[in-house]
């Protein structure tokens, strides 16, 4: 267990709960006093916690290191950007479609390459995102290649009669942020079952962990499945967010990111994917002056977290909850 | 017909040797340090910047461009040699990954913030075209073929015959034994990640008046194309990689002429998924070591 889970699992997570609904009451009422380009900050790193969540599950809790996210996140946005251009489908529509083309794409392409040996499963992974940001370009007639789909419409919902849509940054960031709780609700319920347990088990002895009966075979191709998934969920909300897509979605540049977000936030938990994302949120405005100062310091950040922070920075939450705990 | 494809096997021969100069220091990089290089291409694009510059505030001749820009990079790796390289000895596969990427955005960014970035226009080289064999070729190209196949003999020679080579063999065999025998694996990591950057840049200097345009990204395609030549040719196999450099560097031509130019850069990758596929440990080495 880690650090952060002991401790509440030893002394009842007293301080938690109430901080973790501070922290939500605090994002509902966000748009009052933020203004709109730190909404739209905040807006980005909901959309990012949807695919971080997903490589938590894959990298955190069964030890599987992939680059593939921008790969199911640009499948993902661009399913959810053709339907809603040339179908009109509704935003929810496009939403379940885009995860589920994410996690269906995942399968041909896990089966093979799960069978490899770290390295090459690596290797593997960017090769998706570099084939897809190559079919993105060159398949023109479905894709307009390098000019993209733009003119994506904004959500709209509609209930029998009545139907709104969503039109301005606040009312975004609502829409993000009730997909953000509940992805991190799903998250949390695949971590606590015992299908959770099993995927540790996997990260920490694979070997040991299939002499108890764990088919890991099935383990891992599932976990890159839903990880696809949700990274694909992500693409759709960025897709209708930013209005167009592009086969720039498809860069490395989304995967190192949300390899920043769960490894900066901690690996394996699911707050630390949460503190992840507003860690991304503060360097992406501290540094918002100069696009590759904020490189640099994400390339400075990944070096840190190799050399002195391997388990991201939870260990740290982790003994910030006991010391607040010690000192009722 | 047959023309052309004499001329573009050709032209595939002149970039797989630039290719072949990079992925032998990559691959030699992993055989010792047992990471993947990441941040490879930005050795390339730190050659060709150091030269680039040489030549534009300088004025230096070209041949001392070369050596600048050479130099330049090898000071730089020897700094992240010690601060990154040296420490991955020994760390699991994914430190490997993740701190050679850090160096990469480090490196990638800290040069477009400096020089800005658009494309730098590289003056020099020796580009007068000369007759060979009936075949038209600008100069530079039959240097880097030459150039190609001295590094190629040359490493294979320090390799088998000299004290460092055996070392570096020993290291990528077997690092535990090294310490036993009293080989500085960490000595060893260094200077191997130093010839391997050394060679990078060198690359990238003997390509820039072909290739004419300089801009901070290009590191990174770079290892976008080194990175399945090293896995096909077999990590740490040096032999296999400059084979599977040539081969690639061909493909990329004759795709490029035959099927259309804009795929020719993702035939490394897509040869690559093929190759994982069917023959996960490389196309020449017998059995899967990573």
């Amino acid at each position: 267990m880690t650090p952060a889970e002991l401790s509440a699992a030893t002394t009842g997570r007293d301080l938690r709960l109430p901080f973790g609904i501070a922290l939500v009451a605090l994002a509902c009422v966000a748009p009052l006093f933020l203004g709109n380009y730190p909404l739209h900050a905040m807006i980005i790193a909901l959309i990012f916690l949807l695919p971080a969540h997903g490589l938590n599950l894959l990298l955190g809790y069964t030890g599987l290191l992939s680059l593939a996210q921008s790969a199911f996140f640009g499948i993902g946005a661009y399913t959810s950007a053709l339907l809603a251009v040339y179908f009109g489908t509704p935003f929810y529509v496009n939403f379940l479609a885009a995860g589920l083309a994410a996690g269906l794409i995942a399968l041909p392409l896990g089966i093979p390459a799960l069978r490899l040996r770290a390295t090459s499963f690596v290797m593997c992974t960017l090769g998706f995102v570099i084939i897809g940001q190559a079919i993105a370009k060159n398949w023109i007639s479905l894709t307009r290649g390098d000019m993209g789909l733009a003119a994506i419409p904004k959500p709209y919902f509609a209930l029998g009669p009545a139907s709104f849509a969503i039109s301005g940054t606040v009312g975004f960031y609502y829409l993000v942020l009730t997909i953000a709780a509940i992805a991190t609700l799903v998250a949390y319920l695949i971590v606590r079952s015992p299908a959770g347990r099993n995927m540790i088990a996997i990260r920490e002895n694979e070997t040991l962990a299939e002499s108890v009966g764990i088919p890991i075979w099935y383990y891992k191709l599932i976990v890159f499945m839903i990880s696809a998934a949700f990274a694909g969920l992500g693409g759709s909300l960025y897709a209708h967010y930013l209005t167009v897509v592009s086969p720039l979605t498809f860069q490395m540049y989304y995967s190192t990111t949300m390899l920043i977000i769960v490894l900066g936030g901690g690996a394996g938990t699911i707050s630390g994917v949460i503190f992840g994302s507003l860690l991304f949120v503060g360097l992406t405005e501290a540094l918002r002056v100069a696009p590759e100062l904020r490189m640099i310091a994400y390339g400075f950040f990944l070096l840190g977290l190799v050399f002195w922070f391997p388990s991201g920075f939870a260990p740290l939450i982790g003994r910030f909850w006991s010391f607040l705990e010690k000192r009722k | 017909m047959f023309y052309t494809i004499i001329e573009q096997v050709v032209n595939g021969i002149v970039s797989g040797s630039v290719y072949a100069i990079v992925a032998v220091g990559m691959t030699m990089i992993f055989g010792v340090l047992r990471a993947i290089n990441f941040a490879h291409g930005e050795y390339y694009m730190l050659g060709t910047f150091g030269a680039w510059f040489a030549i534009e505030y300088f004025d230096l001749p070209y041949p001392v461009a070369v050596v600048i820009g050479v130099v330049a990079t090898a000071v730089i790796a020897v700094v992240v040699g010690n601060f990154v390289m040296q420490r991955i000895v020994g760390a699991p596969a994914e430190a490997g990954v993740l701190a050679t990427l850090g160096v990469a955005l480090i490196l990638q960014n800290t040069v477009i913030l400096a020089f800005g970035g658009s494309y730098k226009f590289f003056s020099g080289g020796y580009i007068e075209p000369v007759s060979v064999f009936g075949f038209t070729l600008a100069e530079q190209r039959i240097l880097i073929i030459i150039v190609g196949l001295i590094v190629f003999v040359g490493l294979e020679l320090m390799v088998t015959y000299s004290r460092m080579g055996k070392a570096m063999r020993a290291v990528s065999q077997n690092i535990e034994c090294c310490a036993v025998v009293g080989i500085d694996v960490r000595h060893i990591a260094l200077w191997t990640f130093i010839l391997g950057a050394g060679l990078a840049a060198l690359s990238g200097v003997l390509t820039a008046p072909v290739n004419v345009s300089v801009y901070g990204g290009m590191g990174e395609l770079i290892t976008f194309k080194t990175l399945p030549i090293i896995i096909m040719g077999g990590l740490g196999n040096v032999r296999g990689t400059f084979v599977a450099a040539m081969i690639l560097g061909i493909a990329e031509s004759l795709v490029a002429t035959y099927i259309g130019l804009q795929f020719r850069d993702t035939v490394g990758f897509a040869t690559l998924m093929l190759v994982l596929m069917w023959r996960p440990h490389g196309l020449f080495s017998a059995q899967a070591r990573f």
